[in-house]
């Protein structure tokens, strides 16, 4: 008992990775805020930190599936702009909703294809492509403006039963992801082929029978929609086209995903550690805005907290 | 296309890293379209800029050959150029200033090795995290705003020229040269090819591959300080966002100059052409009057383009 527990702190011996840590650092700011400040254990204040946090949870979730393989897409914040960009185009949301999840995936669907069949780094093909959306989006929205259709806005901004909507996005985006990893074949896969990538044996996965390149460019397509879903959700929140709200989204991604413990490498890391790891990023964000901490300071800490974090994780191999 | 590939010239031509051809590609450019920008005072002031960036270059492929990566160089980039600046020294002279500057990047660039090669810990989390620590620090002691001016000596010297060629671009190219001697000459660069070739291979062969890595770090930890040193020459003012999309480009340059994780093919004059082809693209785009979307595109369309052909290339070996 002791011993298992001690395994979850630590991280060892198991393929999800260390999620308790962080857990224990989210568990510790809530009740330091709490016995501290008077807003933070308030309903309001609660919903506030969900709906705040929801972007990075989406955008993290998909960042963990390219991850959980091996790779890591830089191109997560530009796709979020984009789809902001898009949304506020002036045309029917019955065209311009489709419409951005089918853009997302053509842009998935490049950088799976630069990577598995040019043999190009995922650092560099997803680089390229962030230059690439930026681009086009700054062509589309020089600067922020326009109106995202009215159904966006009230997909985010309403309530139901008291509880806002915000909170229901969570419970489905996680549901799905759940269902994806853990409940289907393709989310075995994922873990195979990572497992086999950070062992150095690139095709353990493919002699068993798994396509690996097919599952990996599926991978970056599953990575760009979670994007334009937390882009979807931004512009109802926003209201308007924003060409630099998803700036440095790539890197707080990948924060929240080693935050939960999953590692780089790929083949270890968990749902739940990234929903963690995505919460206590918001948690530092909110609690430190309360005890009027300098945003500065925010950022040094959050840093710090990741160092400390990842410096705990146990590994076999150096490397990226 | 499987024939074209196999041909020997082909083959042979396939070896060269891409930043060659970019380059190549970027001067017939601007040849055709503006002949009389290609002389050497223009030209100058163009690579001058992109010295910091091109010596940051030297550092990351350094570290790439063992395998690791480093994105810290923006963080102590802002480091530096806020002691420099901000007048928490006062009355320092330049000398005080440049150990300083080296002996902030070997204690970063240690710490990031130390993590790297004995923790263990992702080299992306650890040199990102180191980055985002730095940045944090830096724009709290200045409260967000620009800090002050730079010493005039350093501005003075970035503008001085040697036979009608600026300063810094010859410290660039000098400092390659080294970097090159180091990686070709010596033992510690017959360590580093091998810890990239295969990290187990070399362990059981007797290489320190630990000391490797960690000595790989603060060697690119030590170049950022000098591309910092540079950088701050360049702008004369402190800021607060000097040099941050620097280390991704380095990245970017260093693999378009052909060295990749581990690979070390390119040399050092891949990257270093690499990082050229970053200013010429910048001449280019300007003459022909693109503005700042269209930049990002074509650089993303030519990085994406010069890796894709040098993927097929280590595809069919």
């Amino acid at each position: 008992m002791v011993r298992s527990v001690f395994n979850i702190l630590n991280g060892r011996n198991t393929r999800q990775g260390l999620w308790g840590l962080p857990l224990l650092v989210a568990l510790l700011i809530s009740l330091w805020l709490t016995v501290e400040t008077t807003q933070f254990a308030t309903a309001e204040n609660l919903f506030n930190l969900v709906a705040q946090a929801m972007p990075l949870i989406i955008a993290a979730i998909g960042q963990l599936v390219v991850v959980l393989i091996g790779g890591l897409d830089l191109s997560v914040g530009s796709v979020i702009s984009f789809t902001t960009a898009v949304l506020a185009l002036d045309q029917p949301a019955i065209v311009l909703i489709p419409a951005v999840f089918v853009l997302a995936a053509v842009i998935g669907l490049i950088n799976g294809l630069a990577i598995t069949r040019f043999n190009v780094h995922p650092i560099i093909a997803t680089l390229s492509t962030q230059y690439i959306v930026l681009g086009i989006t700054r062509i589309l929205r020089p600067v922020s403006g326009g109106t995202v259709p009215e159904i966006v806005i009230d997909a985010v901004s309403g309530s139901f039963l008291g509880i806002p909507y915000p909170v229901f996005w969570g419970i489905v985006v996680i549901l799905a992801a759940w269902k994806l990893l853990y409940g289907s074949r393709y989310g075995l896969h994922l873990f195979a082929i990572g497992g086999g990538i950070a062992s150095g044996a690139e095709s353990a996965a493919r002699n068993f029978g798994v396509s690996d390149r097919r599952n990996i460019i599926l991978a970056y397509v599953i990575c760009s929609c979670f994007a334009a879903v937390a882009g979807v959700f931004l512009a109802g929140r926003i209201v308007s086209g924003d060409p630099n709200v998803g700036l440095l989204f790539e890197l707080d991604t990948v924060t929240a995903v080693a935050l939960g413990g999953t590692q780089l490498s790929g083949g270890i890391g968990s749902l739940h550690g990234t929903v963690i790891g995505a919460l206590v990023m918001a948690l530092l964000a909110n609690g430190m805005n309360l005890a009027n901490v300098s945003p500065f300071v925010q950022t040094a800490i959050k840093g710090g907290i990741l160092l400390a974090v990842v410096g705990l994780q146990s590994r076999k191999k150096m490397g990226l | 296309m499987a024939a074209v590939l196999a041909n020997p010239i082909a083959r042979r031509l396939l070896r060269i890293p891409p930043s060659y051809f970019v380059f190549l590609v970027l001067l017939a450019t601007l040849w055709v379209a503006r002949p009389n920008m290609l002389n050497l005072n223009i030209m100058g002031i163009f690579v001058r800029q992109i010295v910091p960036l091109g010596i940051l270059v030297l550092g990351q492929l350094v570290v790439m050959r063992v395998k690791s990566i480093d994105l810290s160089g923006g963080g102590i980039i802002l480091l530096i150029n806020y002691f420099i600046s901000s007048g928490t020294f006062p009355g320092a002279s330049m000398p005080f200033f440049v150990v300083l500057a080296l002996g902030t990047g070997l204690v970063i660039g240690l710490f990031n090795g130390f993590m790297i090669g004995s923790r263990r810990v992702s080299a992306v989390i650890v040199t990102l995290a180191v980055s985002i620590i730095l940045v944090g620090l830096v724009q709290f002691l200045s409260s967000g705003n620009p800090p002050g001016d730079v010493p005039k000596l350093f501005n003075d010297l970035y503008n001085t020229k040697f036979l009608s060629v600026p300063t810094p671009v010859l410290f660039w190219v000098l400092l390659t040269a080294l970097v090159w001697l180091l990686l070709s000459r010596t033992v510690f660069g017959r360590y580093v090819a091998s810890v990239g070739e295969n990290a187990e291979a070399a362990h059981f062969s007797g290489v320190p591959v630990q000391r490797t890595v960690i000595l790989a770090h603060t060697l690119a930890g030590l170049i950022a300080a000098i591309a910092a040193l540079v950088q701050t020459g360049s702008i004369a003012v402190g800021s607060v966002r000097v040099g941050l999309d620097l280390p991704i480009l380095a990245v970017a340059a260093t693999i378009l100059g052909g060295v990749v994780f581990g690979r070390g093919d390119g040399g050092v004059w891949g990257p270093f052409f690499g990082a050229l082809c970053f200013a010429l693209l910048f001449v280019v785009m300007t003459v022909l009057g693109i503005d700042e979307p269209g930049k990002l595109i074509a650089q993303g369309v030519i990085i994406l383009g010069a890796a894709i052909f040098y993927g097929v290339r280590v595809r069919n070996p």
